[in-house]
């Protein structure tokens, strides 16, 4: 089932992790942690988008509800905010499970714009509401108190490890009889139906999986900002950076959205360095978006492996490499 | 059809409206084990609808549907395959970006339920059945239209089905591919019942011992082959130009 390597990657992983939570600066981590968490929500994309064929343009709700959850849990309650970090994605996750039984009566592009739509009334519901603070938001106070120490030496150890952890078990997941049929799925949803896959279940399991994991990558983020607001959390940019960095990246592919997502946090440090403004960057990712997706339409990471002659036509191996 | 058991599959009355046209109307159906039933019938009379509502892709407007003496009317696709009706469809299927070996393996892990070993083996007679086992490791998208023909009915097969439905899947085909596929369906026969909606009658007479005939949505003749074949409405239903039809206007 999990091959030796994978089992020393992982663990491999889980000790750059701890070392690079203890060794590294302050500054460094936080950009590191932003890193992270924007590969892991576009590797969530890319699974229910890549993988199992069905596109939300609304799956930045979940980066609020997971934030929110996490903000609400950890404030309101005395649970240690490490335990509650934990149940937020299973929170989540089963919350997307009546929302997915209802949203999947849409399909195709009702269903994406449907999901959009959903984040919008989230974000405005939470504006509304006194209790999550309305539209001036939360601060991150667990147990009312201020958050002691540096918490993103711990963010970002769990979220390295994550991200290391998601690429093994992706891995492994493709290899299954799921795995199997979640491409099946991709290809032909009748004909996935015909082999006698439970097309509407296998989709519900990773919508709410993709929610769960979006969730908890949101909370991680939030921790490190230690404020919330509506507008920031439940902003179209999130959805944004998820998509550019699974299409510029590579659809479909398990390398892909970490490529991407070097290119654009990449490129805007970089940028910023050379003195320009956030919009000449937006520009730039924009007109690279459009380049990209003339020249290499399944995205980067595919181009360049079939460029160094990967002749092998093995599907599964192909989508992992 | 005074049956001693009860029959593997059975319909009453099934119907199905788009509309105000019934595309299939009230059509009795009893298959057991070993049938292999030629379905006919001019365009638009129903085959297609009929083949569809025993698949599971249509849900009946009314009637009821039996296997194994266990109503299977409200059951959608995937629950049919699983239960044992599968249908190879007119235009091929394919996962185009999987091998071939893993379009079929699909249906036996999921269709029939097969571990994952004991699926491989299995499907390994499967595609050396439809002469598909050099062509294992292609991606499905790279095959022809008769290997991609080959490999619908492989899934089909693949899942076990002990109900077996063909929707012209030798359409298309040159004489020669199509006895080829002919061989295949005789040798699908035992132990199984097996419905083929085809146009091609040599390809029929070749392989199934009962004939119905469809028109305007209703059966009109359902018995063996030879009996049916030689029915002189037959000709005039088939051609749309029987002689009270012309009479009546």
């Amino acid at each position: 089932m999990i091959r030796p390597w994978e089992i020393a990657a992982l663990a491999l992983g889980l000790a750059a992790a701890i070392c690079g939570a203890t060794l590294i600066g302050s500054g460094s981590l936080f950009l590191l942690c932003e890193i992270l968490v924007i590969f892991l929500l576009a590797q969530m994309w890319n699974l229910l988008a890549g993988f199992a064929g069905q596109i939300s343009l609304g799956h930045q709700a979940f980066v609020g509800l997971g934030a929110y959850t996490l903000f609400l849990a950890a404030n309101e309650t005395a649970l240690p905010l490490w335990l509650v970090l934990a149940l937020v994605p299973v929170a989540v996750g089963l919350v997307a499970i009546p929302l997915g039984l209802v949203m999947f009566h849409l399909k195709h592009a009702y269903f994406a714009v449907g999901m959009w739509v959903v984040a919008e009334i989230l974000m405005q519901l939470a504006a509304k509401a006194d209790w999550l603070g309305g539209t001036s938001g939360l601060v991150l106070r667990p147990g009312g108190n201020m958050l002691a120490g540096e918490p993103e030496r711990v963010v970002f150890a769990i979220a390295a490890f994550c991200a290391v952890a998601l690429m093994v078990g992706l891995r492994v997941f493709l290899r299954t009889r799921l795995g199997l049929a979640t491409l099946a799925l991709r290809e032909n949803e009748a004909a996935a139906a015909s082999a006698g896959i439970d097309v509407r279940g296998l989709h519900l399991m990773h919508f709410a999986l993709t929610a769960a994991g979006t969730a908890l990558a949101g909370a991680l983020y939030y921790i490190t900002a230690l404020y919330i607001s509506p507008n920031d959390a439940f902003q179209i940019n999130w959805l944004i950076a998820m998509m550019f960095v699974t299409v510029v990246g590579g659809i479909g592919t398990l390398t892909g959205p970490a490529l991407g997502t070097i290119i654009l946090i990449g490129a805007r440090e970089a940028m910023t360095a050379w003195g320009f403004t956030g919009g000449q960057y937006w520009i730039v990712m924009g007109l690279l978006a459009v380049v990209v997706l003339l020249l290499a339409p399944r995205g980067l990471w595919p181009a360049i492996a079939a460029r160094r002659g990967a002749t092998q036509h093995a599907t599964t191996e192909e989508t992992e490499a | 059809m005074a049956g001693v058991a009860a029959p593997l599959l059975q319909a009453r009355g099934l119907t199905k409206n788009f509309g105000a046209i019934a595309a299939t109307d009230a059509v009795d159906l009893d298959l057991n084990s070993g049938d292999s039933v030629g379905l006919i019938g001019p365009n638009g009379a129903g085959k297609s609808t009929l083949l569809a509502l025993l698949a599971g892709d249509h849900r009946p407007s009314a009637g009821a549907l039996t296997l194994d003496g266990t109503d299977i009317t409200r059951l959608p696709v995937h629950a049919r395959v699983r239960s044992g009706v599968a249908r190879a469809a007119q235009i091929p299927q394919s996962f185009d970006r999987l091998t071939v070996r893993e379009n079929a393996l699909l249906p036996a892990l999921f269709g029939a339920g097969l571990g994952r070993s004991e699926a491989e083996g299995w499907i390994a007679e499967v595609l050396a059945l439809v002469g598909l086992t050099e062509r294992a490791g292609m991606l499905a998208g790279a095959l022809g239209l008769l290997d991609r023909k080959r490999l619908e009915l492989a899934k089909a097969v693949a899942a076990r089905p002990r109900v077996l439905l063909l929707d012209e899947i030798a359409a298309g085909l040159t004489e020669p591919e199509i006895e080829a596929i002919m061989e295949l369906v005789l040798s699908l026969r035992e132990g199984r019942a097996i419905v083929w909606v085809e146009h091609i009658p040599f390809a029929l007479r070749g392989t199934c011992d009962r004939l119905m005939v469809m028109d305007k949505g209703a059966k009109t003749h359902d018995g063996a082959f030879a009996e049916v074949w030689e029915n002189p409405e037959l000709q005039s239903i088939y051609m749309g130009v029987s002689d009270d039809h012309s009479a009546s206007h």
